[in-house]
């Protein structure tokens, strides 16, 4: 039945099938390529059209009413999110992370009580990536607003994401604000013997003192 | 067909990641600096899966062994094992790795070796890790890795005549020539700089802030020619961080 989807680009003037424009439109997701996509296409024609109006009502909803937070920056359809607007986080404490799936993440651990703001990024110098590029400056406004006592960086601990956090502490103990990072270490119920080597030895590194 | 077996299998090659892109949903394109074949680009398969062993593994800054094996330019990594014995560069020393490493990067030819080089920056990164004075560190780098390019630059003595240079003089530092001095000299001979400047590069030992942000300036231009040009992406993001903390460059 699989009838092989023309994909070439198509000639100005020229009309496309709606399989084939379904099937272009499909390979914009992560991972897709031109099978995968013919083979979603078919599939929804074929086995699942009412998925299919779904899944168009859901894209269509979604590409309009989905924005920024304007006090934290993550995805919201409101002006301000729910969490940024719950009276039951501490406004003292501001939680830095580079997504919104950090931020989903972070608040299942149900270890902390503060607010957010989500970069959506990190710096990377070698990608191009700096302070402009992610928009430093809402957060410096957002964390100065007064209220902010302690900013807690949890952006991740790779290089990119240990300069980001280098970066923002700098800019933001200079203006007299608390700054924190999420602590790094054995996993929980990690045996050492199991434990890869790089996180061992900064745990060595960042070994800290007994307390009883 | 028959699958052909690995061929130009290389084993267990010390080597840094210098950076890393995203390739398709769950692999990387990593370019590493290796010891005994200078910069090589290879494929990580599956380095961006949750459980890979990869993923914390192929971070810029940390000793490894990469095994890869293929006959085009792109290879495809086999394994990869940390090695250790570096703590990771913080802070403002982070940065000057990624600086490091753009220049490897925009620099060095694809296998090409070079072994001394290669110490050279295993020595700088050692250096940065331990909170050494970055400038002169830098600077250091940038002439060696030039020098290793065959582009040594001539600081030590006047172009043409050979003669020494005089601390207090002026010269213009023609690219590909070397110091010239300054009066006399026609227009577009190279930047200006104090004799002074020339000496410390050649020495790099550098006396006083005006001579080590001289010194920064004529290496920017240096870089910059041999670059042809093409812009040096952590210098810009370094320059926007000092700009949004209205602060003045060290480096
Ligand atoms: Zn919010």
């Amino acid at each position: 039945m699989e009838r092989p989807l023309d994909l070439r680009p198509v000639p100005p003037g020229e009309p496309v099938s709606s399989l084939d424009e379904l099937a272009r439109a499909l390979r914009c997701l992560p991972g897709v390529g031109p099978k995968a996509a013919q083979r979603m296409a078919l599939h929804l024609l074929q086995h699942d059209r009412e998925g299919a109006q779904r899944l168009a009502r859901a894209l269509d909803a979604a590409a309009k009413l989905v924005r920024h937070c304007e006090r934290c920056n993550t995805f919201t359809e409101e002006a301000v999110c729910a969490l940024c607007r719950s009276p039951r986080r501490d406004p003292g404490l501001l939680c830095v992370v580079e997504t919104p799936a950090d931020l989903m993440t972070m608040e299942q651990t149900q270890a902390y009580g503060g607010l957010y703001f989500v970069l959506m990024g990190r710096l990377s110098p070698l990608d191009g990536i700096g302070p402009k590029e992610i928009r430093l400056e809402r957060l410096l406004k957002r964390a100065t607003d007064g209220t902010v006592r302690e900013v807690v960086l949890a952006t991740n601990f790779t290089n990119e994401g240990e300069a980001t956090a280098h970066t923002i502490g700098e800019l933001l103990t200079a203006r007299g604000l608390a700054v924190t990072r999420l602590a790094r270490g054995v996993p929980v119920g990690g045996e050492l013997e199991f434990v890869d080597a790089g996180t061992l030895a900064q745990a060595v590194r960042e070994r800290r003192s007994f307390d009883r | 067909m028959a699958p052909r077996a690995p061929s130009q299998r290389r084993d267990d090659v010390p080597a840094f990641v210098l950076h890393a892109w995203p390739y398709r949903e769950t692999s990387l394109i990593v370019e590493a600096f290796t010891a005994d074949h200078g910069r090589v680009a290879m494929v990580a398969r599956g380095a961006k899966r949750p459980r890979s062993e990869l993923r914390g593994l192929l971070q810029a800054f940390q000793p490894l062994l990469l095994s890869w094996f293929g006959e085009a330019e792109l290879k495809t990594l086999a394994r990869a094992e940390w090695r250790g014995g570096l703590p990771l560069p913080r802070g403002s020393a982070l940065m000057c790795g990624f600086y490091l490493n753009e220049l490897l990067l925009k620099l060095l030819a694809r296998e090409d070796p070079h072994p001394r080089l290669y110490a050279a920056y295993e020595r700088a990164l050692a250096e940065l890790a331990a909170g050494g004075e970055q400038a002169a560190l830098l600077r250091r780098f940038e002439l060696g890795l030039l020098t290793e390019l065959g582009y040594a630059p001539m600081f030590a003595r006047e172009a043409d005549t050979g003669a020494p240079l005089d601390p207090t003089a002026d010269y213009h530092y023609a690219f590909d020539r070397g110091p010239r001095r300054a009066e006399g000299a026609e227009r577009g001979a190279g930047p200006r700089v104090r004799g002074a400047t020339l000496l410390a590069l050649a020495e790099g030992r550098y006396p006083d802030a005006e001579t080590a942000a001289q010194a920064k300036r004529l290496m920017r231009e240096v870089l910059d020619h041999h670059l042809e040009q093409r812009g040096v992406e952590s210098r810009r993001v370094v320059q926007d961080l000092l700009a949004l903390d209205g602060g003045e460059g060290q480096r």
